[in-house]
């Protein structure tokens, strides 16, 4: 008797320890993890899922990564913008192209293509793409490589054969719902986001379960409580010098009216996860129209960093960066995940470049905000951050709204560019400082009143971008960033704009692309010491990674200049004071580049 | 009577107006086939007549800009001051209507703050190409 009833006490608290095993809270997907776990692999878009873009592999270090040569190559076969990179899984290599979104699975022992998909999408949805015909990128687990379509098709492939295992449909073209987003992978589910913000789109996240791509939780940008999944009591923001509740229709009362139900918010970066907290990290775009008259008020919750519960979606915080934005300064750049030293504690951090040129660093576990300063000094629409309330403190010669429509507001620093945009800087450990692929530009805004009309451009504003006036001349600079002192550790200038993302390792080196098409490897100690450069076959907007295959550590970039850099940057950089023509940095970028769309991989040699 | 001597005769009347009458009809009759009224009116540079305001702000509502310039200089899409010294105005209406599609732009069909102004659109976009309009942003004539 006795023996059965302490055997049965034992099978009760083995099944307790099952349970537990499997709850939901430890997990963020077994799969992916184990892949993330090997240094050799480059498994998820940012390396891991703090959007670190960090790799432990050494081979090419500081002493020898001069004599990197060119490995191998491939053409993606496409033109225009080729943003993110390739992943590579135990010895296979998967990419994307941009539109028509061609999907590779490369066997890297011979470089052979083992399967292409290439879906069907309508041409109708190139011109809905405000910034190219760009894709950031496919995700894999579990046997599956995810990819996110132009004209919002999710589609799960078979990452042995490129067979369709499940599509879905996360948006509708028709209203300019189109996407360019890298969909990520968090426990069991397939996250992405939707953009639009240019046609008025109301923006969205969609969670979708990994094995049958069923939508599991959707949350809308702004609106009504119950779409964003916000809880007016539960969900917290920054203000006042602490974390209050949102309270009952925070999105609904900053908007005029109906304007929320176009009210833009879209959702095209990069996310990040950290599993302890079961959060997913991302920022909303822009509130739509660019014209402020349209849409008095916060507009929240656009310009803003959520993090939510990845399991229901449910808000845990948000903290709006650009209440009321002026300026299109998307804040959907990374939010980099880092255990640093802040104010001399320990903090588990979540750290943003945003393109208001404000780096911001917040504690990622209760969304208070620490750190708020310019990470470009040229930065001029706002002096500071109040860091009671968390807003801005704007300049009322900088604001667009106050200028008001048809008025040509000039000279602001950033331009709508942004002091960084979505290409993803990286985080290093050894120095734990962060790397920062920046732009130093400016520009002239005027907004205008425009009418919406479902599937067409909702713009409202018209701009022209240059160069920061009175800096060192060029439009560009690589910094090393402090996140805990809000300062500029070291700063590297570049010509152009350095619109590539950042990479850097336990060699020693963080290594990043230009527009003019160079790969380039510094010194992540002193990043003014050059100790690699490479001229691809075409400007570099892509995501630098590195890899090992058979004990040699490879290292590689996208070429192909495009994104809102190649388009934006190519021809709107000029002033234009007598309306005929391109002048100065439109000239310059085309001295260097054409269009392209190639992958180079380079090694050490043998 | 000779010629000269009716010319006289009317060139006699002292009314301004009589004779500047004359003159428009002579010019106006005499010696051109009989002018269309002007596509586009500019005072400079930038004063544009109400007609052509209205295509200014179709250019506005398209969005056109973001692939063809801030001043149709051509970004993305080609220099619209260098295509429409070659495009006629059938041809300039197809386009808007139909699109370019494999070329990424799109067809306007469907965009009535653009395809109700076309005309007035056409207007602006020749001034701005004939260099007779200077700079993008016009303003309403005096």
């Amino acid at each position: 008797m006795k023996v059965s009833r302490w055997f049965s006490w034992l099978m009760f608290f083995a099944m307790i320890a099952t349970a537990l095993a499997f709850s939901p809270g430890a997990h963020a997907n077994a799969d992916v993890e184990k892949n993330i776990a090997k240094p050799g692999n480059w498994a998820m878009q940012a390396g891991d899922m703090f959007n670190q873009r960090y790799s432990k592999l050494k081979q090419i270090n500081t002493k020898n990564v001069n004599k990197l040569q060119v490995a191998w190559t491939f053409s993606t076969g496409v033109l225009r913008g080729h943003e993110g990179s390739p992943l590579v899984v135990d010895g296979m290599m998967y990419m994307v192209s941009p539109f028509p979104n061609k999907v590779f699975a490369i066997d890297l022992d011979t470089q052979e293509i083992v399967w292409k998909y290439e879906p069907k999408q309508d041409p109708a949805v190139i011109p809905q793409m405000c910034c190219d015909t760009v894709n950031r990128g496919v995700a894999y687990a579990e046997g599956k490589v995810f990819m996110q379509q132009a004209d919002s098709t999710l589609v799960a492939l078979d990452a042995k054969t490129g067979k369709l295992i499940w599509s879905v449909v996360n948006g509708d073209p028709k209203t300019g719902a189109v996407n360019t987003n890298a969909p990520h992978i968090f426990k069991d589910k397939v996250i992405t986001g939707i953009s639009g913000g240019e046609w008025g789109v109301r923006g969205y996240i969609s969670a979708y379960d990994i094995n049958t791509g069923k939508m599991v939780w959707r949350g809308y940008s702004v609106g009504p409580d119950k779409d964003m999944l916000i809880d007016p009591e539960k969900s917290m923001t920054w203000t006042d010098g602490r974390m209050q509740p949102v309270g009952k229709d925070s999105s609904i009362k900053t908007w005029q009216g109906d304007q929320w139900k176009n009210g833009g918010g879209t959702t095209w970066g990069w996310f990040s996860y950290d599993k302890e907290q079961n959060l997913m990290y991302y920022g909303t775009g822009n509130p739509s129209t660019w014209n402020p008259a349209q849409r008095p008020g916060d507009n929240k919750w656009s310009m803003t960093i959520w993090a939510r519960d990845v399991d229901t979606g449910m808000t845990r915080w948000v903290y709006q960066m650009t209440p009321f934005d002026e300026w299109d300064f998307d804040g959907i750049n990374e939010m980099i995940l880092a255990d640093i030293n802040v104010r001399g504690k320990p903090t588990k951090a979540l750290v943003h470049f945003d393109r208001n040129g404000f780096a911001y660093t917040l504690d990622r576990v209760t969304g208070e905000l620490l750190v708020a300063e310019k990470f470009d000094p040229q930065v001029n629409w706002a002096t500071h951050v109040d860091m009671k309330s968390g807003r801005p403190v704007t300049v009322a010669k900088y604001s667009t709204a106050r200028n008001g429509p048809d008025v040509n507001t000039k000279g602001i620093c950033p331009a709508a560019l942004g002091s960084k945009d979505q290409q993803p800087a990286s985080f290093d450990p050894n120095t734990k400082l962060f790397y920062v692929p920046t732009n130093h530009t400016c520009m002239d805004y005027e907004p205008y009143k425009v009418e919406y009309t479902a599937g067409q451009p909702y713009i409202g504003a018209t701009l022209s971008m240059f160069p920061a006036p009175n800096s060192h001349g060029g439009l560009g600079n690589y910094i090393a960033w402090d996140a805990d002192k809000g300062k500029i550790v070291q700063t590297k200038a570049e010509k152009f704009s350095v619109w590539s993302g950042s990479l850097n390792t336990a060699g020693g080196l963080s290594c990043y692309g230009t527009l003019e098409g160079h790969l380039k490897c510094v010194d992540a100690r002193d990043i003014n010491k050059e100790l690699f450069k490479f001229k691809t076959p075409s400007g570099v907007i892509g995501n630098v990674f590195t890899y090992e295959h058979k004990g040699k550590q490879f290292m590689g970039v996208f070429s192909g200049i495009g994104g809102w850099a190649g388009i934006g940057m190519a021809a709107g950089l000029q002033k234009d004071t007598d309306g005929l023509g391109a002048v100065g940095g439109y000239k310059g970028l085309s001295r260097y580049t054409e269009l392209g769309g190639s992958l180079t991989v380079f090694a050490l040699p043998n | 009577m000779p010629k000269s001597f009716l010319l006289l005769r009317i060139f006699s009347v002292p009314s301004p107006c009589f004779l500047a009458c004359v003159m428009a009809f002579m010019v106006g009759s005499a010696w051109s086939q009989s002018t269309p009224p002007p596509l586009y009116q500019v005072l400079e540079g930038r004063k544009v007549d109400a007609e052509t305001m209205k295509g200014f702000r179709a250019w506005r509502a398209g969005a056109c800009d973001r692939c063809h310039g801030a001043n149709q200089e051509g970004m993305v899409g080609p220099s619209l001051i260098t295509s429409m010294k070659t495009l006629s105005k059938d041809e300039f209406v197809k386009v808007m209507a139909d699109g370019r599609p494999e070329k990424g732009m799109p067809n306007w069909a469907g965009n009535p703050g653009v395809m109700n102004h076309i005309n007035q659109l056409y207007a602006y976009l020749k001034g701005r190409s004939d260099g007779a309009i200077t700079q993008a942003k016009v303003e309403p004539l005096p």
